[in-house]
């Protein structure tokens, strides 16, 4: 079961990751477009289009990576305070009552909608003679399956969680914060932070 | 259970009765009371702690699916469907949000060039002599740093670990460096290039530009507030931010450096000229000697190349038409040349502050201070006069109508120019060489910094560049800057769009729930419930202001920044007209009311991540209290903006007539 879990993370943190190498070359397309629009004034037509397709294609796609590394925002100022078991079973009861019927639903649409666009080869309408959408619709349904399974496993983890009475573990993954991380950067150690006490501790006894 | 849990339970029991108090008996149940009912469970789901993104997506699916079955059971599952995909599309298609992981990318790029220690060991040593100038520092460099990266929990861990235990040793007091360290971190959240903003604008409909033109002031003000705070309580209460020893002052001189001033002047352009001039004086190589006067005569410099082509610009021959002479033609032109010369003196005093004040902020005496606002202030009333110096501008263009001759530079020019020269010119003659020193610093950390920040920020105010151009010139720049300090490697590029990829999915995924349910909510009726319940109370615009400002405070305290701007902006922002209140204003109390929340106990995240890599015995009460006095102020501010909403419109309303 654990291997099962872990495998689907890994699958969706590859195709999280390989996608997120978008916003690379959108900082450059852009770049390159602002330079040859005003410093050679040649702009493209077809440069919004392609902006506005890889930003949606990144984020879509880097959704379930994101739930895979639990990095969904959710409100935590009761959750986090709450025991893990109680965690595991509100979110159970959440993911079947809201997560399986949105996203399920979210995938057929997907379907049907990138379905039309492909039966008129729809191209972009933004601009004159847009390059074809039929590809970036497909982008829908292709996330929406990738962020469903990674849903189904997460099930998985909430059940596996109520009959352990813990979380089980998640492969680790670059943080915002990485406090150790940041330690280094500035080169500060545990110790230097311990050794700081001593000025912290005089004060509370109010001798200064 | 902590007594947190019970905090958070009793905050939903409130919510669950304020809605049966308000929900009839379940006969009389219209549509719109379902979207009411939608509404508090949204606020319960989100605090059970399931990611909000789903939670709306599959709140909005069900209850649009419930709408349409009572209209029509036989089509309601797809209109349902095409509601989902039309509203997840839209945010793939828009052209505002498109900015988030750009700017994002930026931050994290800008964050990993590991500039922050050289940061705020140069503003330290430029800040020196000011009352309090560790906790001075401390807040310049996170407005700066949590600006150009906008990533509050690095910023104050950063902060934590850097600046918090310099300000215990010398000797100040852990609330005040506690509440520095958390208030400054938390500056990034308004100050514009920030993600909040783009949000706001992408929800509520209002131009990302205006946003972050209004909200620059304001988020000057703040940290102005913050710094008078933190300098007048260092000079009454001494015992709270002793001043630093003498050995912490001092500035390490390079040996040349220090030979010269053994030798000749102490004042660097004197000194370097006459050890260049008289050769064997100074053992020195030419070649360090002339790179440093290069560096020395930089403020000398970059005043002129901003005081000439600026003057050029200004008197650029204005085309004039013959019909121009009628008085209507005359209205119109006098008109435009009067926004050109504001839009001019708001760049200039944008540009030219930069360099002057960090030119004097070496300066440690106060006069420093005054200075720079004594720049700011001509500029800033003059910005005023200049239809009365235009004046015969038009008048003259007219008559003279064959030839097209430069126009006369309005007065205000000549008065910065005046200012700016004699502040040259005081710079000079205190400029030691431990100001060569510090100024060489600053030089290397901050410039780079706010040269990305105003160059991200003028290009957008000024119309040159959309926000998404200016945001991927960022991140370009953010790769330059961390290429330039050699931190760019593979390693970090990698984080980098990693972390990005992360945060665009999540804030917007999370666009793509709130959208689909924002939908739903319309399609319910619960608007209009809301917005006859609000109107009923009959309300004057101060009341519902202060209602909505209070609203969002309180609901600060459960939720996340990102979830109040998506659910209840929408709510929100329909009502406005009725009070007569601009989304745009509406949107820059929204942004400084939320970053408020940053700073509120018990939830305050960034006494958490201070707590986090504070030494053991800082207790989380003693920063919390430490916060206090900044939470003040920032309702301080929020009154302030409210009171004077120039404050907040006056650049908006420069740029974009």
């Amino acid at each position: 079961m654990q291997k099962l879990m872990l495998t689907v993370d890994k699958i969706s943190t590859f195709v999280g990751k390989v996608f997120s190498w978008l916003i690379v070359s959108l900082t450059f397309l852009i770049t390159y477009e602002v330079f040859t629009r005003y410093a050679l004034d040649a702009p493209h037509a077809w440069a919004f289009d392609m902006m506005l397709q890889m930003y949606g294609t990144l984020f879509m796609m880097a959704g379930a990576y994101t739930l895979s590394k639990n990095g969904m925002v959710r409100g935590d100022v009761l959750y986090s305070f709450l025991p893990q078991r109680v965690q595991a079973f509100f979110d159970l009861t959440l993911y079947i009552l809201f997560f399986l019927p949105g996203v399920m639903a979210l995938c057929w649409a997907g379907y049907r909608y990138a379905g039309e666009s492909w039966a008129i080869w729809e191209h972009s309408g933004i601009t004159a003679e847009g390059p074809p959408i039929y590809p970036f619709k497909t982008i829908i349904p292709i996330a929406g399956v990738f962020i469903f399974v990674q849903g189904i496993v997460e099930i998985l983890r909430c059940i596996r969680c109520l009959k352990d009475g813990k979380w089980p573990s998640r492969v680790e993954d670059v943080e915002e914060v990485d406090v150790e991380k940041l330690k280094a950067t500035v080169h500060v150690t545990d110790e230097d932070i311990a050794k700081l006490d001593e000025f912290v501790a005089p004060k509370e006894g109010g001798e200064r | 259970m902590r007594k947190e849990a019970w905090f958070g339970f009793s905050f939903m029991a409130i919510v669950v009765i304020l809605v049966f108090w308000m929900l009839p008996a379940p006969s009389q149940m219209t549509n719109g009371h379902l979207g009411l009912l939608m509404l508090a469970m949204i606020v319960i789901a989100i605090m059970l702690g399931f990611p909000t993104a789903f939670t709306l997506m599959g709140m909005g699916t069900t209850f649009s699916f419930l709408y349409y079955y009572s209209t029509n059971p036989a089509t309601a599952l797809g209109h349902t469907l095409d509601l989902l995909v039309q509203r997840a599309f839209a945010v793939m298609n828009n052209d505002v949000l498109i900015s988030i992981p750009l700017f994002v990318f930026m931050g994290y790029l800008v964050e990993r060039a590991n500039l922050i220690g050289r940061l705020f060991k140069s503003l330290h040593l430029a800040t020196s002599r000011i009352p309090g100038s560790l906790a001075v520092a401390t807040l310049i460099t996170c407005a700066i740093f949590a600006t150009a990266t906008g990533i509050i929990g690095a910023c104050v861990t950063l902060m934590g670990l850097l600046a918090f235990p310099a300000m215990l040793k010398a000797g100040y007091s852990i609330r005040l460096s506690a509440g520095v360290v958390t208030a400054g971190g938390t500056l990034g959240i308004l100050i514009p290039p920030s993600v909040l903003l783009i949000l706001y604008g992408a929800t509520a409909g209002v131009s990302v530009v205006q946003l972050y033109a209004g909200a620059f002031l304001p988020g000057l003000m703040l940290t102005g507030l913050y710094l008078g705070y933190v300098m007048i309580a260092a000079k009454l209460q001494p015992k709270i931010a002793p001043p630093l020893s003498e050995e912490e002052q001092r500035v390490e001189l390079p040996k040349f450096a220090e030979v010269i001033t053994k030798t000749s002047r102490n004042n660097v352009v004197v000194g370097l000229i006459g050890a260049i001039k008289g050769k064997r004086n100074a053992d020195v190589p030419m070649k360090t000697l002339v790179n440093h006067l290069i560096i020395a005569i930089l403020p000398l410099v970059a005043v002129v190349l901003l005081v000439v082509p600026i003057y050029y610009l200004m008197t650029f021959p204005v085309a004039v038409e013959t019909e121009g002479v009628q008085e209507m033609g005359i209205a119109a032109e006098e008109e435009r040349s009067a926004t050109d010369v504001q839009e001019l003196t708001a760049a200039e005093e944008g540009g030219l502050q930069e360099p002057e004040e960090a030119g004097e902020a070496k300066e440690p005496q106060a006069e420093a201070g005054e200075q720079a606002t004594v720049a700011a202030a001509p500029a800033a009333e003059s910005a005023k006069a200049p239809p009365a110096v235009a004046k015969p501008t038009p008048a003259a263009a007219a008559t003279a109508e064959v030839k097209p001759e430069r126009t006369p530079a309005p007065l205000s020019y000549w008065i910065t120019l005046g200012v700016l020269v004699v502040g040259l010119a005081a710079f000079y003659v205190i400029f030691t060489f431990e100001r060569l020193e510090v100024f060489k610093m600053l030089l290397g950390s901050f410039f780079p910094l706010a040269l990305i920040i105003l160059g991200v920020l003028g290009t957008i105010i000024m119309g040159l560049a959309t926000p998404t151009e200016a945001a991927a010139m960022g991140s370009f720049g953010g790769f330059v800057l961390a290429a330039a300090y050699k931190q760019l490697n593979f390693q970090v590029v990698k984080e980098s769009v990693f972390l990005t990829a992360k945060t665009s999915a999540m804030v917007c995924w999370l666009f793509v729930g709130s959208s689909t349910f924002a939908a739903a909510f319309a399609l319910l009726g619960g608007q209009e419930v809301v917005n006859k319940f609000v109107l009923s109370l009959d309300m004057t615009p101060t009341q519902f202001m202060l209602m909505a400002q209070v609203i969002i405070f309180l609901l600060g305290w459960p939720l996340e920044w990102t979830e109040i701007i998506v659910i209840f902006m929408p709510i929100f922002i329909p009502l406005l007209p009725h009070f007569n209140i601009s989304p745009l204003f509406f949107g820059l109390l929204v942004a400084l009311n939320l970053q408020t929340a940053f700073l509120s106990p018990p939830v305050a995240m960034a006494a958490f991540y201070l707590k986090g890599v504070a030494p053991p015995h800082v207790s989380l009460n003693q920063i919390f209290i430490g916060m206090l006095p900044f939470m003040t102020i920032q309702c301080l501010a929020i009154l302030l903006l409210y009171l004077f909403p120039e404050i907040g419109l006056w650049i908006p309303s420069l740029v974009y007539k």
